[in-house]
Order: C-alpha cells, then structure tokens, then sequence
C-alpha cells in the first residue's frame, strides 16, 4: 500500500469530527443528518483502509455494509423530518424543541 | 454445515414480525391485533425457555449460541411478552396504527436476540441499529402529545450519533486488533489495551451500548423519549432494551481482559457522575414517567460498578442487576399503564388513593419501588449487594461509598411516590381501577418474583455464574 495506514486513520479521524461538528452546530435536520452520514463514511473508510493495512478482504465487506446501513438510517430519519416538518412548519431543532416559534408552511419557503 | 435448529428462536421471531406485517396489508383490528400478539409472544417464550440448553456455533462463528446468549434471549423475550401484555388498551397509538405497532415490536425484539448472540463486529453493528431503528418509529407512534415529535427526534439523532461513534471505535479496533471477531480480539487486545489507539477505539465502540443503556453522557434521549413515547414502548425500552444493552456490553468488555486501570478509571467516572445526575435530577421529576427515566439512567450506574470490577463475579453481578431491573421496571409501567386513562402522561399525584383503588398493583408498586431503592428483602436488594461485594472484591471502597450516597438520596423520590399511592387521599372521587384477571396473575407473579429474589436468590445467583463463566474461553 503507497499510503501508510497511519495517513488513512488520520483522514477518517478528521472527517469524522468534521461530521461531528457538522451534527453538534447545525440548526438544520437535514444538515444534522448530513453530518451523520459524515460520520458513518469516515468509519467506512477508516475500515477500507485497515482492511487494506491487515490484507483482508473483510474490512471493504464492511464498508459495503455500512452503505446499507446509512441508507436505512437516512430513510428513517427524513421520514421523520417529513412527518416533522408537515406538522411544525420548520425544520429547526430549536423551533420544535418547546413549540418556541410557530410558523405557518407557508412562511417558512 | 450450519444446524438451522440452534436459530429457531430466531426464525420464529422473524416469522412472528412477518405475521404482523401481513396485518399491516390488511384492513385495521385492534382486537385482531393484540390477540395475535399474545398467542405468538407465549408461544415465543416458550420457544426460547426450550432452546436455552442450546450450544454452538452458526454462520463461520459469527453467531455464537451458549447459556450466555440463550438465557438473555429468554429475558428479552419475557419483556417483549410483557410489553404485549400491556397492550389490551393501547390507547396511546392510533388504532391503524397497531399492527406496525407489534410488527416493529416484533423486529425489534429480534434484533435484540440477534445482538446477544452476535460475536463478530459487523453483525453486532447491524442488529443494534436494527433493534435501534424500530425503537425510532415505535417512539413517534405516540398519538395527540405534541412532545411525540420532540422526544423521537432527539432519540433519533442522539441514537445515530452514538452509533456512528461506535462505528468509528470499531474501525480503530479492527485495525488495530487485526480481525473483526471477538473471539480473537480476546486474545490479541488485553495485552495492547493501554496503547492510546486501542484504549480510544475501545472507549469509543463502548459509547453505542452506553446509549442504550443511557449511561451519563449519553443519557439526554432517555427523559424526553420515555416521557413522549406509548407507555408500552417506555415499558419496553425500560426493561427488554437495558437488559440487552447490559448482555452486549458485558460482552465488549470482557475483552478488555480485565488489565486495564485506565479502562476501569474511565468506566468508574461514567458509573459516578450517571448515578449522580440521575438521582439528582429524579428528585425534581413531576412526571412519573420522566422520574422513571432519570431512575433508570440511575440504575445504569449502579449496573456499570459491576462492570467495571472487570471480574466474572462483577459480570454475573450486573447479569443479576439486569434481571431484577427486568422485573421491577416493568412493575412500575404497569402501575403507569393502568392508571392512566387513555394514554395520558401521569404525575406522581395521580396515584393518589391507589392502595384501594387498585389494592394488587399498591402493593406490586410498594415492592418494586423497595426493590429500586434497595430496601430488603426484595431482589433489587439482593442485587445491589452482590455488586456492591464485586466492587468491595477489587478495593473499590469509596466507590460503594458513593453508591450508598446515591442510594440515599433515591430514597426520598422512590418513597414520595408510595406517600401518594398509600396516604394521599385523592381530590374527588376518581373512578376505580379495573384490573382484569391476566394482569392480576401478572402482577402476582412480579410479587413474588421479587420477593422470592430477596428471600431466596440462590439459583438465580449461580446461573448468572454459569452464564459468565462461558465468556472466559
């Protein structure tokens, strides 16, 4: 392997807080789980990248399987933004949490 | 040549979430539903209490079937069935809406009979966001309470985040640990587990269980989503979640080898600051269900003292702990259950009066609370002291010590519930408490489960010993 495997866990690590820092600050659901799935793509390539280190096939198995995985988290979780927003108007955590700001559909663009 | 007979438990499960997903296809019969649910959970139950002599091995050792596996199958299994037997007026959930209701309960049940066999990574990450992604939907199903919404948003996020954390840790210790199965992990990580690398994998892969089990950091879904949920879902991820939250965590643990100082500091922090601010915010709860939630966030600590003795007597303690909190959580949700009228959320007041309203459930309610506090001679007493002797066992002094101080304060916010339920009279004449004969036996067997744990808990004790010998290969 050209790239040590030092070099991959520090790229998965930096994704994965740059996910993290997505998640924690967003006032958005759908950016929050963007940054979700930026987390669990950091996983995935850190396993790519042991699997490549440990010559073993199982590691990009896993990757494979991740990517089923987060499209079922993204499924459930935008089903529930949907029912979300239909019902509150805004996709903002802040809003919902304590109905704070009510907003009519339409106001919200 | 794989023994299909050592997944039956399994199949049947799945077979089970299958039958409820035809009746989602079909026209809504919530009596159709709830009967059907009964039949297949005994049924079920059964089928796991047959299968718990079952030894071996499935799918190229990534499913391990031993006693360990099996009797936690048997107990999730148990409070699945106690979920459904709740269920007669599931009011809280919209009435086209029930068969997904058992048919996510269902799934979830499975995947949590998935988790505790699983011995490899993968198929531990995919039967806890399974078990996980059910939970989601079944939180949101809560019909007419705005906070439904908030409270499964927050488990949602909370959960995926927890769980990616967890991924993450698995990638550092697969990567360093040079395989993906536990078994072999066992005998490579307990002599690297200091290394910075392994220690954070570790640290990191641990949190996706603490979530479930609502350790400290970990812990703010668990007010919110007990408090928003159906009481039957709140009943379930109170007693059928933690248990299997405790099985895996074990499981992950005992990895370690038990060499670990910086592991077991890092752990005795988490077990301190949970019992503290779960018992601390607990006195504040005007909520039942909340108050219910903090306690468990509280029990979570005093579950993690035996785990992090890192000893098999702390292991077979917190096996214990998980059984008794099986038993007396689900005692108290069907004390809520009951008295609440259609669904609604209860304060601590509107038990007032219960002891003749309900004199079966009082009493129920009396031992089980007894029980959480740990008062003698109930199981949760019997259960408290074994962890408190593991961690004794290892020179954890003032770790108990602290404990006790938790013990204490709970106290006070367990028994201003019984002072409702015993000597408040109520405002006005509330109307009595129907209680049909089924959750009467229910409740009778919870009595003298629990008393029976106090007085008598000698086989319990040494089962919960053979289970956690079988992690030492």
């Amino acid at each position: 392997m050209i790239v040590p495997y030092t070099h991959v866990m520090l790229l998965g690590g930096v994704l994965f807080l740059l996910g993290m820092i997505c998640t924690l600050t967003r006032r958005n659901l759908i950016m929050i789980i963007l940054g979700l799935e930026i987390m669990l793509n950091a996983a995935a390539i850190t396993f790519v990248g042991a699997g490549l280190h440990l010559q073993q096939i199982e590691g990009q198995a896993i990757a494979l399987f991740i990517l089923a995985v987060a499209a079922a988290e993204v499924s459930v979780g935008l089903a529930l933004v949907v029912c979300i927003y239909r019902q509150t108007g805004t996709v903002d955590p802040q809003c919902i949490e304590g109905n704070k700001c009510q907003l009519k559909p339409d106001q919200t663009g | 040549m794989t023994n299909w007979t050592l997944f039956i438990p399994e199949l049947y499960s799945l077979g089970a979430a299958g039958v409820f997903f035809l009746f989602c296809l079909c026209r809504p019969d919530s009596r159709r539903d709830y009967g059907a649910a009964m039949i297949l959970s005994a049924l079920g139950l059964f089928l796991t209490v047959w299968s718990v002599g079952f030894q071996g091995s499935l799918f190229e050792g990534v499913y391990r079937v031993d006693l360990y596996s099996q009797v936690f199958k048997v107990l999730i299994y148990c409070g699945f069935f106690l979920a459904v037997c709740l269920c007669a007026d599931l009011s809280g959930v919209d009435e086209s809406r029930h068969s997904e209701f058992y048919f996510l309960l269902a799934l979830c049940t499975l995947a949590m009979m998935l988790l505790v066999s699983c011995v490899h990574l993968l198929a531990i990450y995919i039967a806890l966001e399974l078990s996980s992604y059910s939970l989601y939907v079944l939180v949101y199903l809560r019909r007419g309470y705005q906070k439904g919404l908030e409270s499964a948003l927050k488990y949602f996020i909370m959960g995926a985040a927890s769980s990616a954390l967890m991924l993450f840790g698995f990638a550092l210790v697969y990567g360093t640990g040079q395989s993906a199965y536990l078994v072999d992990l066992m005998r490579d990580l307990p002599g690297r587990i200091n290394e910075p690398v392994v220690l954070i994998g570790f640290i990191l892969a641990l949190s996706g269980f603490f979530f479930k089990l609502a350790v400290f950091p970990f812990h703010f879904w668990a007010p919110d989503a007990y408090e928003g949920a159906p009481h039957q879902v709140s009943a379930y991820i109170a007693t059928a979640s933690k248990v299997a939250a405790i099985a895996v965590l074990i499981r992950i643990i005992a990895l370690s080898g038990g060499q670990s100082d910086r592991l077991a500091w890092f752990l005795i922090v988490l077990s301190v600051a949970s019992m503290t601010v779960g018992n601390l915010a607990a006195i504040a709860q005007k909520d039942l269900k909340r108050l219910l939630a903090f306690s468990s966030v509280a029990h979570a600590g005093y579950v993690m003292i035996g785990i992090l003795s890192l000893t098999a007597l702390g292991y077979a303690s917190a096996v214990f702990y998980g059984m008794s909190l099986l038993v007396m959580k689900f005692t108290c949700f069907m004390v809520v259950v009951k008295a609440s009228e259609n669904g609604r959320n209860i304060s601590t007041g509107d038990l007032a009066g219960l002891h003749y309203r309900a004199p079966v459930l009082a009493l129920a309610l009396l031992l089980a609370l007894f029980g959480l506090a740990g008062i003698p001679p109930t199981m949760g007493f019997t259960a408290k002291l074994l962890i408190f002797t593991a961690a004794m066992k290892q020179g954890l002094l003032w770790l108990v010590i602290a404990a006790m101080f938790n013990v204490v304060i709970s106290l006070y916010y367990y028994l201003q519930i019984l002072k409702a339920a015993y000597f408040i009279e109520p405002e006005g004449q509330p109307p009595p408490i129907v209680v049909s004969t089924p959750l009467k036996l229910a409740a009778i067997a919870m009595i003298l489960l629990m008393v029976a744990g106090g007085v008598y808990p000698g086989p319990v004790i040494d089962l919960a010993g053979d289970m956690t010998m079988g992690l030492f290969p």
